[in-house]
């Protein structure tokens, strides 16, 4: 039988009071939090659900077009390994076809240095860069296609600024040029607006803390809190955000939208909220519905790459020790 | 339509954005092997999204609807897949991505309709056939009408025509299913089409229901009269045996029916019983040695006939003496006395008043005979009876064979419900030996069987092993599931469906065609005479009960409490019933609780009057 090593549980023991005593500020609840937040942050609203009529409305206006991308490797490490990108652009208007676009990327034919620690960033910052490319790309055909009255992006908005920059000034300006809703929906968000205000007022609070670690269980079922605009203005990045309690779930998501719409901030927390199941994990249906099918799985990348590579070449380069590891 | 997944010769995947798949339905796959036909043997529709497990979140049917107002159906992301299995096995797996069609008609008449209607019998519906029916010929449309759960419907599938003539070489039919699964009613269909044939038929009816002189409502218009085809006979009333016909064998077998004999009782049987003995005779004689060994020895019954009064006395005696001496070592007392019991009673039962002629010339004629009786009646009589038609039938085959001059003898069919009664398994009964007999040599002398019930686990394994053709209606047991299994070629994705089958919906297995058709019965022409409601019988009766009274008494109203006896006494008079008083108060407040008399309070108790 399967012993389990008692320096690992001490170890564990002694990570969790560690942990409790970093947080004993947040999970003391010696900090009115909601009041903090409404303070410092931002304003927290109740929203209501679209009813029929401004659903029928945007449907009018063209309907909704999800974005997102997948990525998939398939391979050992460095450079050996091959990543396809997938985007898909799909309309909740059943006459609007899908867009998918497709990328491959190997660093066997790019010319890296050879500096492991190095090489290590390029290789994140690669696959960054050519996933929000693909999105963005596949954004814009579909919305030139058709105009939707909104499009929303998996994942929060600031990615495409650092990593496809121009592709998503186009973008912008298309949408602001044709009225589109330009937002970007974030299950998993990573932003420290509220941490970094905490820490200007308690200065016993070290290291770094997340948004996600202070909203966890602070909104209310259909909460949102509509961040000021100064704190936007201080991140510089041109959006407005705001965190929103859109299912159950005691997680929120984020939403952000170009400056210029910030106006419509509500009005699409809105629109998430209405299309996000209530016991789910707070993500609407759409999108998991667009990530579940822009999703390649493992089985049919390996079958692909079987078939449209040489045995020789495929072997030699692309299979890992692990890939044949059956233990 | 296409071909999915992996596939191989007999069985495969195929499936269809816009179509939905029927279970037994017919579909041609355009192979490279050329075209290859298959039915439906299951059938699944699949959605990604409802009811709805992306990463597994419920969603609720709110946020459905509000994707619907947005232009986006999630409905339209169902798949419809169905697993084709196909008739004759191909020579490669099958191509995956093949064309899957709906077959025409000419491709698949050889399988469905290969009897013309004339050579058949007109069953019912095959199921799942609607798509070919404008394509088939005239002579096998508007022959039937069905019942659906909107009424009569005219008929818009293919025809199930059961091959009669190739009962020669696979004779027998057996009906399963439990009650209220429309087997009786499959039966009775059964053999309306063995009357419109004009095929000789016998059938054992303990349930008194196959009559077929009722049209049901739904049938008014288009009455079909079978008043000519059928003769109804009650054991004991119309038909019985003739006791001087009887041989010992044949007694005994009748004596047997109810319990078996033991072998002193046979050897009774054997001794006392003489040819041409009427029943008169033979019940004497064992009378008459009764009462001699009741007297115990020879001496007390010389005593007997020499204290006798008169000479009839003594020479009644004397014949008992000589019945002792001769029997009373070979014949025991209580052995003499059951036979004499079971004898009585079957006489009792009117069994040797009448004799079977009559069954035996309306087969002649091409009648259908219902013979009725109570179960045990029917064991008894059914033994005899059948014991003694198909030897005339099989003496006659054998003589022809022979070349040498026998009476004719029709050949002809015998049908029976609940025939688990008549041929139990596990243990001897009379009527199972004919049966046994008929299942495994009749189809050479032209004698067939149709043998229904509910419980075909119960019924004798060698005669389950002769049915050839098999109609199988709802059954909800497991054992009797199982048995089905065991004894058709029913799949097991069938067997599945048995417990859920509608009523009417039969599966229907035979040795001619080789494999399972899905059906379901036409609607009867005709009506079993217990087909009212036990509950609407109930009112029906108290209703007349109520209307009766109200004529008795409508014209000595008012009655008070006070001159009760009065009015009993008028009712005795005028109507020549009898009523105590407390019984006619009981039956004025019925009538007053139902409205139908009014009912005043007076000083001297209630009077009760016209409305």
């Amino acid at each position: 039988m399967l012993s389990i090593n008692d320096e690992l549980k001490t170890k564990l023991t002694d990570l969790n009071g560690e942990i409790a005593k970093k947080y004993s500020p947040i999970l003391n609840n010696n900090l009115d939090m909601k009041l903090f937040l409404e303070q410092n942050i931002g304003t927290i609203v109740t929203l209501k659900k679209l009813d029929d009529k401004e659903l029928a409305r945007i449907k009018e206006k063209g309907g909704l077009i999800a974005v997102d991308g997948s990525t998939n490797r398939k391979g050992g490490s460095f450079p050996h390994y091959i990543e396809l990108y997938q985007g898909l652009a799909k309309s909740t208007n059943p006459d609007v076809d899908d867009v998918y676009l497709t990328d491959i990327y190997t660093p066997i034919l790019s010319e890296i240095k050879e500096n492991p620690l190095e090489d290590v960033e390029l290789e994140t910052d690669e696959k960054n860069w050519r996933l929000a490319q693909i999105e963005v790309k596949t954004a814009l055909e579909s919305v030139k296609k058709k105009t939707p009255y909104a499009l929303v992006m998996d994942g929060g908005l600031i990615r495409y600024t650092i990593y496809a920059k121009e592709l998503w000034k186009e973008l912008v300006e298309y949408c602001l040029l044709n009225d589109v809703i330009l937002f970007g929906t974030i299950k998993d968000i990573k932003t420290k607006i509220i941490g970094e205000e905490i820490k200007n007022r308690y200065e016993d609070l070290k290291g770094l803390i997340y948004d996600r670690e202070v909203l966890f269980g602070q909104l209310q079922y259909k909460e949102m809190l509509v961040i000021y605009d100064e704190l936007n203005k201080k991140e510089q990045s041109g959006f407005s955000s705001g965190f929103l309690r859109s299912s159950k779930s005691p997680n929120v998501i984020g939403i952000d939208i170009i400056e210029e719409q910030r106006h419509l901030l509500v009005d699409m927390a809105r629109l998430v909220l209405t299309l996000t199941p209530e016991n789910s994990r707070g993500v609407p249906l759409f999108l998991d519905i667009v990530d579940k099918e822009v999703k390649i799985s493992d089985d049919l990348i390996k079958a692909l790459l079987e078939k449209y590579l040489d045995r020789d070449i495929y072997e030699r380069l692309f299979v890992s020790e692990r890939d044949k590891r059956n233990l | 339509m296409k071909v999915l997944g992996i596939t191989t010769q007999q069985e495969f995947y195929v499936g269809s954005k816009e179509r939905n798949f029927r279970i037994n339905e017919f579909l041609v796959v355009e192979d490279r092997q050329g075209d290859l036909i298959g039915e439906v043997v299951e059938a699944e529709t699949f959605n990604r999204y409802i009811p709805l497990n992306v990463y597994g979140d419920f969603v609720d049917a709110s946020v459905i609807e509000s994707m619907k107002a947005l232009g986006y159906d999630v409905d339209e992301e169902t798949i419809y897949v169905a697993k084709l299995r196909l008739l004759e096995e191909a020579l490669y797996p099958v191509e995956t991505g093949s064309d899957v069609r709906i077959p025409r008609f000419s491709e698949i008449k050889n399988l469905m309709l290969r009897t013309r209607k004339e050579d058949g019998l007109c069953l019912g519906v095959i199921r799942n056939t609607d798509s070919l029916y404008d394509e088939c010929e005239d002579e096998f449309k508007d022959l039937l009408y069905t019942f659906e759960e909107r009424g009569l419907v005219k008929q818009r599938e293919l025809p199930y025509i059961m091959d009669l003539k190739s009962m020669h070489h696979y004779p027998h039919i057996g009906v399963f299913g439990g009650s209220g699964s429309g087997k009786s009613f499959g039966l009775r269909v059964l053999l309306e089409e063995l009357m419109q044939k004009e095929i000789p038929t016998i059938v054992l009816d303990p349930h008194y229901e196959m009559d077929f002189s009722d049209c049901p409502d739904y049938f008014k218009d288009e009455k079909r009269d079978f008043n000519g085809s059928f003769k109804c006979l009650q054991v004991g009333v119309h038909v019985g045996v003739k006791f001087e016909d009887l041989t010992a064998g044949d007694l005994k077998n009748l004596l047997d029916a109810s319990s078996p004999l033991s072998d002193a009782m046979n050897n009774v049987v054997d001794v006392l019983f003489k040819n041409k003995d009427s029943y008169l005779s033979f019940s004497n004689r064992l009378q008459a040695l009764t009462e001699a060994q009741e007297e115990g020895s020879v001496q007390r019954i010389q005593q007997k006939i020499e204290t006798a009064k008169n000479n009839d006395e003594k020479e009644a005696w004397e014949l008992r003496k000589e019945l002792f001496m001769q029997y009373d070592k070979t014949c025991p007392y209580n052995s003499v006395k059951g036979i004499l019991w079971r004898l009585r009673r079957l006489y009792n039962e009117g069994i040797f008043s009448k004799d079977s002629r009559d069954i035996e010339n309306y087969l002649k004629d091409g009648f259908l005979v219902v013979i009725q009786g109570n179960t045990r009646i029917l064991q008894v009589y059914s033994t005899y009876l059948l014991n003694n038609i198909y030897h005339k039938r099989r003496e006659y085959k054998d003589a022809q064979y022979k070349r040498v001059e026998a009476p004719y003898f029709p050949p002809f069919i015998v049908v029976t419900d609940e025939a688990h009664n008549f041929a139990p398994k596990g243990y001897d009964s009379p009527s199972k030996s004919i049966l046994k007999e008929i299942s495994q040599e009749g189809r050479k002398y032209g004698v067939f069987l149709a043998l229904a019930t509910q419980r075909p686990t119960l019924l004798d394994e060698t005669i389950t092993a002769q049915l050839n053709t098999k109609l199988i209606f709802r059954t909800v047991r497991a054992s009797d599931i199982d048995t089905i299994k065991e004894e058709t070629d029913i799949t097991s994705e069938e067997a599945k469906r048995l417990p859920y089958l509608r009523t009417g919906d039969v599966f229907i297995s035979s040795a001619v065609v080789g494999r399972t058709i899905f059906a379901r019965i036409r609607a009867a022409y005709t009506i079993s005479p217990h087909t009212q409601n036990p509950f609407d019988e109930l009112r029906q009766k108290k209703d007349e009960d109520d209307e009766k009274f109200m004529r008795i008494i409508s014209n000595k109203l008012p009655i008070s409490e006070m001159d009760l006896l009065n009015a009993v006494m008028e009712i005795e008079r005028d109507e020549k019933i009898t009523l105590a008083q407390d019984e006619l108060i009981q039956k004025l407040e019925n009538l007053y609780k139902k409205n139908l008399i009014g009912r005043e309070s007076t000083p001297f108790g209630y009077r009760y009057i016209k409305l």
